[in-house]
């Protein structure tokens, strides 16, 4: 123990207590409370809150788009990166450059891809035009303003924004897998599909409950594609839970309440991880 | 050729096509107009209509201080935790690994709260103050400096050299690669935040260029190319750091995920 290594280490301990620690609690305390901004006198109200938010229809709804945002779109993800990530596995001339454009969408700016896809998705959009060209019937004002396409429309674009970056997760997985199990399994007479089902895809069980865990963290927090796009609408289609703690609690201030509000997604996401944990580890295992 | 290596090149070539297209998309109409032709016109209107040059400042200016606090910072808070013994090292190492599993929209009621408390709200500080040193940037150089033999750092000890020297002229240097990916790692994430930049202020002086491109969808006043042309300027310095540094930025990607 010495004074220089926590002064060295000070930063960290200062920015852990001023911005998280202290936000998480006092993000709890204020849930238990009927704080509004402006308001003068604020009371304790216990678990009001929270007994609130599941008779609010909104909030119900909220969550429920949050879980098919997260169940639509992490399949899709986790499978379009591991099918990226062999193709991209040998060695072969312009790998280099296939890599970098399929993970080109994963660095750009939220906002932007929000923009561009605004545009496609609108009414006479290139993809809304595309549609029609095949001969489907894109709703008539455009994907982002028909309750039925929206929310389907958004987890289309975080699905081709992402795979790019778990492409590369599984690249890195694909890599620590020793090549003797190919030769041994080679000698062994084994064919490709075997190889793939017996030796590939066993040995990427561990990256793959991380791309999931950490996939379904992220989707479920999903806010900025909403804000941009479509603001939660139409008619709530898009309104998922992030955007209720924002709507309820930087919209109308209601801070206690959304406060709530953010702990019970809190509670949903810590949840779904350790289910995940629990049920992926014990899949592995059998 | 065989016919299946053509059938690979041709099966990429078209995940290629779909993966770059609406950024290709982007860039076709920030350089046309409504009325059709190329023109740069769209590039004068958000500069000179629209504030674009003080976003594009604003964002240089933060994320620039943003990454230069975590080069210092990461630096010394992952040599304390490589090297010094800290009471509760392990619990200390816990809290970084809980930050990184926390959700962000958690914090961001009591953040807004807090930074008007303190008259912060709407400055460069509170764009700036929370992200100066980063979970992911300490863990990094934590692992990359037990790495690293001590025999340096005890020579340069017995040769009478201060602790200032030995640690900024010693085992910086030798941490360059790490610092390289937490630097960029550092400036790419802040360069495209959102949700913070946006809650914690609300004048245009402080406005980053998401923010203002997010605000400025829906407008009369601008149309689809002139929207583009701002996205453009917002992804023009990723899309360049990303070509020049490719090989940290996917080394810094697959070390975060590989070595936790």
């Amino acid at each position: 123990m010495s004074l220089k290594g926590w002064l060295l280490f000070s930063p960290w301990i200062i920015t852990f207590l001023v911005f998280w620690l202290f936000p998480l609690v006092y993000s709890f305390v204020l849930s238990l409370t009927d704080y509004r901004l402006l308001s003068t006198d604020i009371n304790w109200t216990g678990m009001k809150n929270y007994v609130r938010l599941f008779s609010d229809p909104d909030f119900i709804i909220a969550l429920k788009n949050s879980f098919l945002f997260v169940i639509g779109t992490i399949p899709f993800t986790t499978a379009i990166a591991l099918g990226l990530a062999l193709l991209l596995n040998e060695r072969f001339r312009g790998r280099t450059f296939f890599r970098a454009a399929y993970f080109m969408p994963s660095i750009t700016t939220m906002v932007v891809i929000a923009l561009i896809f605004s545009n496609l998705y609108a009414r006479d959009g290139y993809i809304h035009l595309l549609a029609r060209m095949a001969g489907l019937s894109p709703p008539e004002n455009g994907f982002l303003l028909s309750t039925k396409t929206a929310l389907a429309s958004i987890m289309a674009m975080d699905i081709w924004m992402a795979s790019g970056y778990y492409m590369l997760l599984f690249l890195g997985g694909l890599q620590t897998i020793p090549i003797d199990l190919y030769e041994a399994a080679r000698i062994a007479g084994a064919s490709r599909q075997q190889q793939f089902w017996h030796i590939t895809l066993p040995m990427l069980k561990p990256v793959t409950l991380f791309i999931i865990v950490i996939n379904s963290i992220k989707s479920f927090q999903v806010f900025v594609e909403i804000f941009v796009m479509t603001k939660g609408g139409p008619l709530n289609a898009t309104f998922t839970g992030v955007y209720f703690v924002y709507e309820t609690g930087l919209r109308q201030f209601d801070f206690g309440y959304a406060s709530a509000a953010a702990y019970v997604v809190f509670a949903v996401i810590g949840l779904a991880s350790l289910i995940q944990f629990k049920l992926l580890r014990t899949e592995w295992r059998s | 050729m065989g016919y299946r290596k053509w059938l690979k090149y041709a099966v990429l070539s078209l995940i290629c096509a779909v993966m770059v297209f609406p950024l290709v998309w982007m860039v076709a109409l920030s350089v046309s107009s409504t009325s059709g032709g190329t023109t740069l016109d769209n590039f004068a209107y958000i500069f000179s209509v629209n504030r674009f040059g003080r976003y594009l400042f604003n964002s240089i200016l933060v994320a620039g201080i943003v990454t230069a606090g975590n080069i210092l910072f990461c630096f010394m808070t992952g040599y304390a935790l490589a090297r010094r013994k800290i009471i509760g090292g392990k619990l200390w190492l816990y809290t970084i690994l809980i930050v990184l599993m926390v959700p962000a929209h958690i914090v961001i009621i009591p953040i807004y709260i807090m930074m008007n408390k303190l008259g912060l709200y709407d400055s460069y500080a509170a764009l700036i103050l929370p992200w100066l040193v980063n979970p992911i940037g300490i863990f990094l150089v934590r692992q990359y400096i037990s790495t690293l033999p001590s025999s340096l750092e005890e020579a340069a000890r017995i040769d009478g050299a201060g602790e200032f020297r030995i640690l900024f002229r010693i085992v910086m240097p030798l941490c360059r690669p790490a610092l390289a990916i937490l630097a960029i790692h550092a400036f790419m994430t802040n360069w495209n935040s959102f949700l913070f930049p946006f809650i914690l202020t609300s004048s245009e002086q402080y406005r980053t260029l998401p923010v203002a491109l997010a605000l400025l969808l829906g407008y009369q006043s601008i149309d689809w190319h002139q929207l583009m042309a701002g996205s453009v300027v917002a992804v023009a310095p990723i899309m360049a750091a990303f070509l020049v540094f490719q090989r940290h930025i996917i080394a810094g990607i697959t070390a975060g995920a590989f070595k936790q």
